[in-house]
């Protein structure tokens, strides 16, 4: 479903990403973490070309990112990205923030897309909040409309980029119950998280990253009984020692 | 004295109010035109094209830096040698137009870049093509914050307009230059132009500054 083969990226001198191998099977479920400066997010922002490559292969879905053949935006509209921000529109409803692409890139019809709008901000448990502006909304509540409004399109896969890391500790759960809802359904995900309950509970490998590189993957259990690296030990005795 | 000046420049109020309206005229043209014209440029300015927002930059650079006067006096005096005959309205019209685009060109493409990178990267994630991020998601959020400047400018693009009675057209200052010449009281008759000007200017001001409190209402509640 995403398949890196050899991927390399710069930043200016700074080397992000260095020959990551990567594939992921669909309806798996992949956590990433690491130190921050590791490359994580850079990873995933990859996947739906908020970043491009610069050496190496990216497919996903079967279509190779950079071929002049691949339609970014209709493959955008597969992918699912939920921002660490949540990065909702401030301007517009949660109704409105929720059926805006599916409105004007999938040209549903409005009736349609905001009956679809409606059921899906109720799964995220804002059936109360559809007329509500963002700035009237919780972190948590902004959060769940951002995925709603990822879920929307209908992706076939959905990316989370540090999604509960701009939370008040409250209002984590709440958001982490959503994605674990989502992924019960059997949706492709990869999320770049610390939430090591989350990865134990849905996650089907783990993404051990430092300084670009992958440094280790392997199933839950593996990493977090028995971590291969010193580096992975030096990580998990940091966040884990609470 | 005063008395009888004041009544001589009473009688000339048909051509104060023809003044007036010119001012009006070439004022509202100039900006409507000057609006739909820098809003296109202001967003091809700050969109992805490097050639096209230099030129632009270039063409701006240009006309913020050379005095109204003189593009004016290009304008109507060194077109007609290229064989291009022009009305002094026309060509009043014509400059202040491309004034107002200049300016509002700037104003439109630093709101644009005030939107926060995120919520281009949101719309641009959930694949909406460039045009509809730009309408349903930048260009709204550039509106509320360059809506108070945008009045500003309208207001000095108003009293720039006054510029255009060196050319001959009988706009509201002219017709303080023609009334000067039969009443010899040019501080009592440019300050009744003055006025002319304050009523118009005025109410734009206030509407600026309505619409900046409203502004910082508005963000206030945004930074909860």
């Amino acid at each position: 479903m995403i398949e890196f083969r050899g991927v390399n990226k710069w930043f200016g001198s700074l080397h992000v990403l260095q020959d990551i191998t990567l594939s992921v099977r669909p309806r798996e479920v992949v956590v990433v973490c690491g130190p921050s400066g590791s490359g994580k997010s850079t990873l995933i922002r990859c996947i739906n070309g908020l970043e491009t490559i610069e050496r190496g292969t990216l497919s996903v879905d079967g279509q190779r990112l950079g071929d002049p053949e691949t339609n970014m935006a209709l493959l955008r509209t597969e992918v699912g990205f939920v921002f660490q921000q949540f990065n909702l529109y401030p301007h517009k409803t949660a109704l409105e923030n929720v059926t805006l692409a599916p409105i004007h890139v999938r040209k549903t019809p409005r009736a349609e897309a905001e009956r679809a709008g409606r059921d899906m901000l109720a799964k995220v448990g804002l059936a109360d909040k559809f007329d509500s502006y963002p700035s009237q909304l919780s972190g948590g509540q902004q959060q769940r409309v951002a995925i709603a409004r990822s879920l929307c399109m209908r992706p076939k896969i959905m990316l989370f980029d540090e999604p509960t890391s701009a939370l008040d500790p409250e209002m984590i759960s709440e958001v982490l119950d959503v994605m674990v809802a989502v992924a019960e359904e059997g949706m492709t995900m990869m999320v770049v998280t610390h939430e090591m309950g989350f990865a134990r509970k849905v996650a089907q490998r783990i993404v051990f990253m430092d300084q670009g590189s992958i440094v280790e993957i392997g199933t839950p259990e593996e990493f977090f009984s028995a971590p291969r690296t010193e580096r992975s030990r030096a990580f998990l005795g940091k966040i884990l020692r609470h | 004295m005063i008395w009888q000046q004041l009544l001589s420049i009473a009688s000339s109020y048909p051509l104060a109010l023809r003044g007036l309206g010119t001012t009006v005229v070439v004022s509202l043209i100039g900006l409507v035109a000057g609006s739909l014209i820098g809003f296109a440029m202001g967003i091809l300015r700050a969109g992805g094209n490097r050639l096209i927002s230099r030129t632009i930059g270039v063409w701006v650079d240009l006309i913020r830096g050379t005095p109204f006067l003189v593009q004016l006096f290009l304008i109507f005096f060194i077109l007609p040698e290229l064989g291009i005959e022009l009305e002094a309205f026309d060509a009043s019209v014509i400059a202040l137009s491309n004034l107002a685009a200049c300016f509002i060109c700037e104003t439109v493409a630093a709101g644009i870049a005030a939107v926060p990178k995120g919520q281009v990267e949101a719309a641009l994630a959930s694949g909406l093509p460039q045009w509809h991020q730009m309408r349903h998601v930048v260009l709204p959020q550039a509106m509320r914050i360059i809506l108070p400047s945008l009045v500003g400018q309208y207001v000095l693009l108003i009293k720039d307009s006054s510029v255009v009675s060196a050319i001959g057209l009988t706009d509201l200052t002219r017709v303080g230059w023609l009334v000067v010449q039969r009443v010899p009281n040019g501080l009592l008759v440019f300050a009744i132009v003055g006025l002319g000007y304050f009523a118009v200017c005025y109410p734009l001001i206030a509407l600026a500054r309505r619409l900046e409190r409203r502004m910082g209402a508005a963000h206030a509640e945004v930074q909860l």
